[in-house]
């Protein structure tokens, strides 16, 4: 049996016992006195609420370790909508993340638990979301790109996926010199040079963002206009909390 | 078996302290009904004028019943000193274990932000508005070496350094008759990386 796969075939109000599967910490809220309610995002499973019990108890192993950002191995007994923490192991410390890193790693831990619903399985994902913390304590003065591919990625993967590449309208590769009125839900539409009116972003940007290359400053500024448009229609109105940190300088 | 109506309302009233449950609740009940009448009076005079006399220093957002609380009243203390600290129980702590003589600012929790918390919840523009008006040399973060308390210090070290006030960050690191072998990976990586010079 490979790690992290259920030991027991799923069916409704079974139990079955999950061993040591790759997961991080998304977030931690106390529970009872000494417990804590986890929300973990895990390899196989997506995201799962777990209690961790005596997790927050003085002399508890797990409080140090059941912190967000690291590269964890859980083991957890599935029951209904909670799962019970078994065991946890980690390999090493999260990556450090300082400043706006952090602030930026606690965006995606926020955009996660908001997007994702629980025991949907995002194995893909799960491996952009390690790589862009990597990335983010690798290279906290550059957050920006990160941010932005692994929000493209987490629409991708949760089914909402923005058209990069082609005309929604005429089914038209998008040229780098043209100009595109951007519909969210459907795609860029492109549009007389002069236009003023409308979600106007050049074919450049866009094909830079579907492309993943290096984003120049241009590039970035209208994928940030881009994904936050596309995010908060799936946000359903309520503004992403985490970005206040960064609204200073 | 039926409860009287007053002793059921007693016990679930009991149940909003933390870690009260049924059964606690249900033993409390009847202890102070059967053996300590007297006791129960107390309390409930005690609690009531607590809850309505108990308010937040202006100072430094710490519980108390004045205006201002003792520390913050205090003439004998270094205004130039700020420790910044998560909760009221942590002022305590610190009040008993260092000789710190300085002053003291009550978060009242971390930034969270998912739970909805923000600088603007934790009353950091109150704590802006202190960096301001000057006379601050040395701003100490001892808040808790969660992710969450590690992104408010760093926040609010931001905060301070725009206006030129040196920021320190309390150490994190192996317990005292602690042994490295039992100690946590994350702990004793913390404490490697923050290792000083010695003499």
């Amino acid at each position: 049996m490979s790690a992290g796969t259920p030991s027991a075939s799923a069916g409704p109000g079974s139990r079955q016992r999950i061993e040591l599967a790759p997961a991080f910490v998304l977030h931690q809220r106390p529970y009872r006195e000494t417990s804590a309610l986890l929300e973990v995002f895990t390899h196989a499973q997506g995201r799962v609420g777990l209690i961790a019990r005596g997790a927050r108890a003085p002399r508890s192993r797990r409080r140090g370790e059941l912190q967000p950002f690291r590269a964890l191995r859980l083991s957890w007994i599935e029951r209904g909508e909670l799962g019970t923490l078994t065991g946890v192991e980690s390999a090493a410390p999260g990556p450090p993340l300082s400043g706006r890193a952090l602030y930026s790693a606690l965006y995606l831990n926020e955009l996660l638990v908001r997007l994702l619903t629980r025991n949907d399985p995002h194995p893909v994902l799960f491996e952009r979301y390690a790589h862009a913390l990597e990335a983010l304590a690798a290279d906290a003065g550059n957050v920006e790109p990160t941010l932005r591919l692994f929000e493209k990625h987490l629409l991708q993967e949760t089914g909402y996926g923005l058209l990069l590449d082609v005309d929604c309208e005429s089914g038209e590769p998008l040229r780098s010199d043209a100009l595109y009125d951007y519909h969210l839900e459907a795609g860029p539409v492109e549009v007389a040079a002069d236009t003023r009116q409308g979600f106007l972003f050049p074919g450049s940007s866009l094909l830079a963002l579907a492309a993943e290359g290096e984003l120049d400053a241009a590039a970035l500024r209208d994928a940030k206009r881009l994904m936050r448009a596309a995010l908060s229609l799936y946000l359903g109105g309520k503004p992403l909390k985490s970005r206040e940190l960064f609204n200073r300088g | 078996m039926a409860v009287s109506p007053l002793i059921q309302q007693l016990m679930e009233a009991l149940r909003c302290l933390p870690g009260v449950g049924n059964k606690t609740a249900q033993r409390m009940a009847y202890h102070l009904l059967e053996r300590d009448r007297e006791g129960g009076r107390q309390l409930s005079a005690v609690l009531a004028k607590a809850m309505e006399g108990i308010g937040r220093c202006v100072d430094c957002r710490t519980l108390c019943e004045g205006e201002t609380c003792s520390l913050c009243a205090s003439t004998s203390r270094d205004d130039s000193l700020l420790c910044v600290v998560e909760s009221p129980m942590d002022v305590e702590a610190l009040e008993q274990a260092t000789d710190f003589r300085g002053r003291y600012f009550v978060l009242m929790g971390h930034l969270s932000p998912l739970d909805g918390i923000g600088p603007e919840q934790l009353g950091l523009d109150r704590l802006a508005g202190r960096f301001a008006r000057g006379g601050l040399e040395e701003v100490i973060l001892a808040t808790n070496p969660t992710v969450e308390g590690e992104a408010t210090a760093q926040y609010i070290s931001e905060l301070a350094r725009e206006h030129g006030i040196r920021t320190t960050r309390i150490a994190h690191g192996v317990p005292m008759g602690g042994e490295l072998e039992y100690i946590d990976s994350g702990t004793l990586s913390h404490a490697f990386a923050g290792r000083r010079d010695l003499g």
